[in-house]
């Protein structure tokens, strides 16, 4: 498969082709415009998104040093105003910060590329790597063990990282990847890495991107698990049902979806800006 | 030394550039074509791989195509892993830092809701703003002397906006700066106290309401934050290295702020081309920029053209003479250079054309000409271009269908498309009346909207059956649209339609009546809705119709932004956010464009594209050719009758009066560096396709057309007139 020419790999493309090769396909390398519903219900999924955008937003302007009480002002919404009383009262270890890091490797002939919402480094020389989450679910841990952002992130931050830690690569047993949820602030996921897993994902994301591009576009087929269908917009067009599936009825055993529920997410459009 | 050298093939000075310290600040000059682009892509690779983090090098563009061989380099190279090279325009760079700081600074730049967040507006948001603002004053006999649409006027007074913006002046100064210029009828003052009232009602509103449009990112960031310690500081710290491209084609206020920046930065390379300076329109300002040589203690020249055979640069200079000499003698032969020893110019092989009576046969002429280079010659279609001063849709469709009938795809670039031109489009607007009867227009859907949005919508119907259906079934219930069921309709009615298409039909109505009963949602949702659940399903119009899709995607998207943004006006009107945005796109105001059909380089297609947008995209190709050659468009300017681009540049002495010598000088120096920037960008061979009547059949004879012929006249042998 040829891919576009400004193609590049990110946690969310690759987790596309992970839940059905036909999407990775239309979204990705045709780039298809579809403008279906995604989920039901629509507009409460885009406010949710909307604050998850708002609250990310001022998690950086806090972490580069603006103050929680002028950012306090611009809270008029409850529930972000929850999540944001929870992110204040977080103890964050002390260390260098680097929020809205963007990070960059090469995978098989293409960047792999991701912005994390933080990177902590400990006085200790500890690689703490943040992502909030702002879903009403928080989401089983074995689930979010296998996805993609947990292998991607600590890989790359592992393979891309030595501007931040003087030069020298993060060796993988320092770097940790951290869900915090701003619904849940007492429960955030943490993963712990090593060189092992450092070597597996090295193999998996190595291996994935090949099969990616060893395919011919008609091994681009339709997932067998017709459940991914009702939360993609593109089901009309693999005739594979009429109306968007509500959240509300999301199986647990698939995990919560990103919390945003735009076909495009912000932290796609993060990622995928440069 | 660095082994990304394998992969771009550099001369001496260029590899001589990238080679130089990391802490090295230069100037680098030279023409179109000269290599500079590529040294300083070999710049940036070599700073990375001599370990600067990417993160700490900024490229900072007048355009975001002008960074695409950056971009394409960095994609491509075996580079260390790391952190991305940040690349911005300065507007990129605002929005960024405007949304980040927006809470330190809000206050002081006047905006009366410190404590809610900005709202950006695009172009056509803006123009939505500024349309509701300015209508009620027509009214009041504003603007009563111009004859123009009015679309064309908001968007002129915007664009006196941004000229404040970027050239550096205060917004309150435009009217004064045009009417001091002006030494015409005495009534173009008062046009010009207008135009201020109106941007100065704008900018009030934008303050009350938290609305940034571009203006006011810019002066948001040029005023308030860069002399922030915080915002700046970050801007140091973070970016230790800059790269600018296209350096002349930036605006004053850039090339301020980066006089400021460079002596705290650790490198820069700042890009200058001669000679160019093509958006002085929107601001750029060459003159302004060639003041940063002299801080930068590395200044290097490249000569030459890596990109033009000597027969184009021959061409060139020929040319270049001739529009010089306006209406005098002849041009000369250039010494040396431009003419063979047996007295043909040099530029023979560079230059074809042949003169039709009459437009279409030109066109003709065109596409046998490309069919030829592709299927003789065997010139990839991708390295063909074919440029006009405008390209309507006409001339772009017929180009397209002659090229198509030699099998030979043709991409357009034309940033001016309106999205509801596109039938998909049309088709889902008629259905938006239909399920929102009390948001239509007295007259709106007509049967004949009706009968193109069924031929849309359903699979298998024609236009006669579509017609006759539409004659039939289009009720108006209490002024309001409204669908006949077709049970209802006549049976020889249905027979005629046939039972297939009248289920669909049904299946259709069905859906839009359902929704009407319900609370109306937001038009972008019902749009999602009415396309994801009934027209692109198996039997409707839109199945598997990749082309609908995609018109359908950017009418949702502009709907959507439209509602996030305008909802905070309309708040107090009580109108819903939809019907407002359908009666804006009726009136033009919401011209919803995108440009999403044509982004990308598309392999295997001929390029048609206004010449303007051709230069900007900075691709050179093998064969270029230059269609209505006569027209004047080639240079003069739009009819502004609000603006005056020359006259709000840093470069118009105050008080001067603008005359009609100014304006014709201007007209050829603008003329002369787009040929020649043309042809820079052409390797091998220039067509020009001429008609004795223009496309609106009138004979046409201006500059451009008149400096060939003193070329070709003074020429022993016509060059390669077939
Ligand atoms: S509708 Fe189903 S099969 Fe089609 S792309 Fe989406 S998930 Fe894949």
């Amino acid at each position: 498969m040829r891919l576009p020419p400004d193609f590049q790999f990110t946690q969310a493309n690759l987790q596309d082709f992970v839940d059905c090769r036909r999407r990775f396909l239309l979204r990705h390398v045709r780039r298809l415009a579809w403008p279906a519903i995604e989920s039901e219900p629509v507009i409460e999924n885009e406010q949710l998104s909307e604050k998850g955008a708002r609250f990310h937003r001022m998690a950086h302007q806090a972490l580069i040093g603006m103050p929680f009480e002028r950012l306090a002002l611009m809270l008029n919404e409850p529930e972000l105003a929850g999540w944001w009383t929870n992110f204040q009262s977080q103890a964050l270890p002390e260390g260098r910060r680097y929020p809205e890091l963007s990070l960059q490797a090469t995978l098989q002939g293409y960047r792999l590329v991701a912005k994390v919402d933080l990177l902590l480094v400990t006085p200790e020389g500890r690689a703490l790597v943040y992502d909030w989450k702002t879903s009403r679910r928080r989401t089983p841990r074995q689930y979010m063990a296998a996805r993609l952002q947990t292998r991607v992130y600590p890989y790359l931050l592992t393979q891309a990282g030595a501007q931040f830690n003087a030069g020298q690569p993060f060796p993988p047993e320092v770097v940790e990847m951290i869900y915090w949820y701003a619904g849940f602030p007492d429960a955030p996921e943490r993963f712990a890495y090593d060189d092992d897993r450092y070597r597996a994902d090295e193999a998996y994301l190595d291996d994935l991107a090949g099969t990616i591009l060893s395919l011919a576009e008609q091994d681009f087929g339709l997932t067998p698990d017709a459940g991914q269908c009702r939360y993609c917009v593109y089901r009309s067009l693999c005739d594979r049902g009429v109306q968007a599936g509500s959240l509300d009825d999301w199986d647990e055993a698939m995990g919560a979806p990103d919390e945003s529920g735009g076909n495009l997410d912000f932290e796609q459009i993060a990622e995928i800006e440069f | 030394m660095f082994s990304f050298m394998g992969e771009i093939t550099l001369s001496p000075p260029q590899a001589e550039l990238a080679r130089l310290p990391v802490e090295s600040k230069i100037f680098l000059e030279g023409p179109d074509g000269s290599g500079k682009t590529t040294a300083g892509v070999a710049r940036l690779l070599g700073l990375l791989e001599r370990g600067v983090p990417g993160a700490s090098i900024l490229l900072l563009v007048p355009q975001r195509s002008l960074g695409q061989p950056y971009l394409h380099a960095l994609r491509t190279a075996s580079l260390p892993p790391g952190s991305p090279v940040a690349l911005h325009t300065l507007s990129g760079l605002a929005q960024r830092m405007v949304e980040l700081y927006w809470p330190l600074v809000a206050e002081a730049a006047g905006f009366a809701h410190p404590d809610m967040p900005p709202v950006f507006l695009t172009l056509e948001t803006a123009q939505y703003y500024l349309a509701r603002l300015v209508r009620p004053l027509f009214d009041e006999g504003f603007f009563a002397s111009i004859t123009l649409d009015r679309n064309r006027l908001y968007s002129q007074i915007l664009d006196n906006l941004n000229k404040s913006a970027v050239v550096g002046f205060a917004h309150t100064q435009i009217g004064q700066r045009l009417v001091s210029a002006w030494g015409g009828e005495p009534g173009q003052a008062r046009v010009y106290q207008d135009a201020q009232e109106c941007a100065s009602r704008f900018r009030q509103y934008c303050l009350e309401h938290n609305l940034l449009d571009f203006s006011l990112q810019v002066e948001l960031f040029v005023r308030y934050l860069w002399p922030d310690e915080g915002c700046r500081g970050a801007l140091l710290e973070t970016y230790r290295h800059l790269i600018v491209e296209n350096l002349e084609e930036d605006v004053p206020v850039t090339h301020d702020l980066l006089a400021e920046w460079l002596p705290h930065l650790d490198s820069c390379l700042l890009i200058y081309d001669q000679e160019a300076g093509y958006r002085s329109f929107l601001g750029a300002d060459p003159r302004s920029a060639y003041r940063l040589k002299a801080l930068c203690p590395q200044r290097v020249t490249f000569t030459g053209s890596f990109v033009t055979s000597p027969m184009v640069i021959a061409l060139g200079e020929c040319l270049g003479r001739a529009l010089q000499t306006g209406s005098q003698a002849p041009a000369s032969p250039p010494p040396g250079t431009s003419e063979t020893s047996d007295s043909l110019p040099a530029y023979q092989a560079a230059l074809s054309f042949e003169v039709q009576r009459f437009y279409p046969q030109m066109l003709d002429w065109v596409a046998g000409q490309v069919a030829q280079l592709v299927q003789d010659e065997g010139v990839p279609p991708e390295e063909i271009a074919i440029l006009a001063p405008f390209l309507g849709d006409a001339l772009r469709f017929s180009l397209a269908n002659r090229l198509e009938r030699y099998g030979i795809p043709a991409r357009s670039h034309r940033p001016s498309r309106s999205l509801r031109e596109q039938p998909p489009v049309q088709c889902l607007l008629t259905l938006t009346y239909l399920a929102h009867p009390g948001w239509a227009l007295p007259a709106l859907p007509t049967q004949f909207d009706l009968a193109y949005a069924l031929m849309q919508s359903l699979e298998g119907m024609d236009l006669v059956r579509a017609q006759l259906l539409a004659e039939k079934a289009l009720l108006r219930v209490d002024g309001q649209p409204r669908l006949l069921p077709f049970e209802r309709v006549k049976a020889d009615l249905q027979e005629r339609v046939t039972y297939r298409l009248g289920e669909r039909y049904e299946h259709l109505r069905q859906w839009l009546e359902g929704y009407a009963q319900a609370p109306a949602q937001e038009l972008d949702h019902f749009l999602g809705r009415l396309f994801g659940e009934v027209l692109s399903q198996p039997g409707f119009g839109f199945h598997a119709n990749l082309d609908a899709g995609e018109a359908a995607a950017n009418l949702v998207e502009s709907a959507q932004k439209f509602r996030r943004v305008a909802a905070v006006g309309l708040a107090d009107l009580g109108k819903p956010v939809g019907q407002e945005y359908l009666e804006m796109v009726q009136d033009g105001v919401i011209a919803a464009q995108y440009l999403r059909s044509w982004r990308g380089e598309a392999q295997g297609a001929v390029l048609l594209a206004p010449a303007y947008t051709f230069l900007m995209s900075n691709r050179p190709v093998e064969v270029q050719f230059w269609l209505d050659v006569g027209s004047r468009s080639w240079y003069e300017r739009l009819y502004q009758p609000l603006t005056q681009p020359h006259v709000l540049s840093r470069n118009w002495p105050e008080g001067k009066h603008w005359t009609d010598d100014d304006e014709y000088k201007t007209s050829q120096e603008a003329l002369y560096r787009l040929a020649l920037g043309l042809l820079a960008r052409c390797r091998r061979r220039v067509y020009l396709g001429l008609s004795e009547l223009g496309e609106q059949g009138y004979e046409q004879r201006g500059l451009l057309l008149r400096a060939f012929q003193r070329l070709l006249r003074a020429a022993p042998q016509e060059a390669s007139g077939v």
